[in-house]
């Protein structure tokens, strides 16, 4: 329980740093860190394939992306443009009432009492798989059909056009 | 199941026409598959009324009509893609197959049972469409209707997802009917506060998707920046598919907490139709009125869910037919307009009737279809809707929406008069074959409808 509080801690940080900082470099690397502690959690939560995923495809080839991206377009100035104040006090609202709601509800939960899952192996790669296969074969089949429109989408607008001048 | 499927193989075979140069037979082949689609979709009408695939979708009537409004929908706007494509760049069996994974998008949207096929469906939708809205590369505006809409969407689809994932935890299961026995179960106070919360964000997410106000700015930029026909597309066949997914959503299993969200919503519409019709009034582009009138159009929309019931999705159903076909027509021409003055303001549009008595009444019939002037589908739409709205006693936003809707036709009749009664530059617009066919039937659908609204407002 310590552990977790003291991950969820470091999350919270690390996620403050993300958005705080003004160096989108710095924003990525402490974004990495973030996603590290996301692993950490699903670790304490018995789900080793969301472990694996996360510390794979988002630490690693996500965040290399961002990297590569900022790098590339030489964002690594402060160049943002500050935002009208008038913006910043409905964006403060906004983000405001979404936490005291969240904060609300979650509260209220623990009177209620929470409805713990008697299943501690249901994160394992087995039982994943196995539901991924039997109730959950269409969605994970449908699926295919965004991931191929996303693939023809990206090589269409990353093709060169032969009336293309650049 | 059978529509989804043959939808999503002609998207890969019209894919494949365009690696064997086969341009010439993208179109046919294209319209061929679809009706062979809606064929199917309809031969499934009272049939199998059962959730398939563990429950994952449901094709009852309710998914079927939704269905054959947007692959008729479709089929109309891929008629007016003749050339149109191709003066874009030279990928032009691309740009079908993304429509038609689009469309599959759209298929599952409308006949999802589990959440996580609602989820699935808009993402295959919205990616797709992401991309459409930004094919003309060499476009600035386009550039960034496609960058907009995508970190807008992607936005919003984080609502979503959050809204599920609360509802999951407190209802253990994505699907729509658990849900359903878990609120009904549930209704006197064991509601967990962690489902409100859900309901709230997926009530955003969706907001987003359909661009009802507040959630609404994205719509004009990303309209106006999209190719025509891409924004035909995402303005009549999208839009009616969002309507399809919030309501099947609200009607299956969130309707005994009515009291929760009606509020919400009716506040929601009430912004939605101000904002839409008010600003409406002052575009001089023509692209961009059509654009706040679909935000109008979306509040209209919005009473059906108010109002629950079967009586509200027979009111959707007809509501969003007539304004597709209407939408479709004022696109067409719009396309044609723009073809030959290079602009899309309301200038254009002047002295048009003359010379082309064809498509200024086909417009005409449209505009007067989107005012709700009485013998057209538009009328039919909005008096279904009306009455969905005070069957619930909701007297005040009926009168809110009657006094916008007299804004609308104020708008709307700009064009008509530009069209007939202003002095104009005498301009004979070529019409392909394709155009006058879509325009003919488009417009001979909003007069039926409209004298016989019986044909569709029984149907569920």
């Amino acid at each position: 329980m310590i552990l977790f509080y003291l991950v969820s801690l470091l999350t919270i940080t690390f996620s403050l740093l993300v958005i705080f900082t003004k160096n989108p470099i710095y924003s990525v690397l402490y974004l990495i860190a973030t996603f590290f502690t996301f692993t950490i959690h699903y670790v304490l939560l018995n789900a080793q394939f969301l472990a694996v995923v996360n510390f794979i495809v988002y630490m690693g080839a996500i965040m290399v992306l961002f990297l590569f991206v900022l790098m590339l377009m030489n964002l690594n100035k402060e160049t943002e443009p500050m935002k009208s104040t008038l913006i910043k006090i409905i964006a403060v609202i906004a983000g405001g009432s979404l936490l005291v709601t969240l904060i609300g509800s979650f509260k209220q939960l623990d009177a209620l009492g929470i409805s713990t899952i008697n299943k501690p192996e249901i994160g394992l790669v087995e039982n994943l798989g196995k539901v991924l296969f039997s109730d959950f074969l269409l969605p994970f089949e449908v699926s295919s059909i965004l991931l191929l429109s996303a693939m023809v989408g990206a090589v269409l607008l990353a093709k060169k056009d032969k009336t293309d001048n650049g | 199941m059978n529509t989804l499927i043959v939808i999503s193989v002609l998207a890969l075979v019209v894919l494949y026409l365009g690696l064997f140069k086969a341009g010439k037979s993208l179109l046919p082949v294209s319209v061929m598959g679809l009706l062979l689609a809606l064929g199917l979709a309809v031969a499934e009408w009272n049939v199998n009324p059962a959730p398939i695939y563990k429950g994952m979708m449901l094709f009852d009537n309710f998914a079927i009509a939704f269905s054959a409004i947007t692959i008729l929908g479709t089929i109309l706007i891929l008629l007016l893609s003749k050339n149109y494509f191709e003066k874009i760049s030279e990928h032009v069996a691309e740009y079908y197959t993304i429509i038609l994974f689009a469309l599959a998008g759209i298929m599952v949207m409308v006949s999802y049972h589990n959440l996580s096929m609602l989820f699935i469906g808009v993402e295959i939708m919205s990616v797709s469409l992401y991309i459409l809205a930004g094919i003309k590369r060499r476009d600035f505006a386009s550039n960034e209707a496609a960058l907009k809409y995508f970190l807008m969407g992607a936005f919003s689809t984080g609502f979503l997802l959050f809204g599920i994932t609360l509802i999951y935890g407190s209802a253990h299961s994505f699907d729509l009917e658990v849900i359903k026995q878990y609120v009904l179960n549930n209704a006197n106070g064991g509601i967990s506060p962690m489902f409100y919360t859900g309901l709230s964000l997926i009530l955003i997410g969706l907001c987003f998707k359909i661009g009802a106000a507040p959630f609404h700015f994205w719509t004009p930029d990303v309209y106006e920046g999209s190719p025509t026909l891409i924004t035909a597309f995402m303005s009549t066949v999208v839009k009616t598919a969002g309507f399809a997914a919030f309501l099947r959503l609200f009607i299956t299993c969130f309707a005994p907490l009515a009291d929760f969200w009606v509020p919400t919503i009716i506040v929601i519409t009430a912004l939605t139709l101000f904002i839409g019709n008010i600003t409406a009034l002052y575009q001089s582009s023509f692209k961009r009125m059509l654009a706040y009138s679909s935000i109008s159009h979306a509040g209209y929309m919005l009473f059906a869910i108010i109002g629950l019931g079967n009586a509200a999705i027979n009111a959707v159903l007809v509501y969003a037919t007539a304004y597709t076909i209407a939408s479709i027509i004022a696109f067409a021409v719009l396309i044609l307009v723009k073809k030959q003055t290079g602009s899309d303001n309301y200038e254009g549009f002047n002295g048009l009737a003359k010379k082309n008595p064809f498509v200024a009444f086909t417009l005409t019939i449209a505009m007067l279809s989107l005012a709700g002037i009485p013998l057209t589908a538009g009328f039919i739409g909005k008096f279904f809707m009306f009455s969905s709205a005070v069957a619930q006693y909701q007297i005040w936003l009926v009168v809110i929406a009657i006094i916008n809707a007299i804004i609308g036709i104020f708008y709307y009749f700009r064009v008509i008069v530009a069209m007939y009664f202003k002095e104009g530059k005498n301009l004979i617009l070529a019409t392909p074959i394709q155009f006058r066919f879509v325009l003919a039937v488009s417009a001979i659908l909003t007069l039926v409808f409209g004298l016989y609204p019986t044909i569709i407002s029984e149907l569920i």
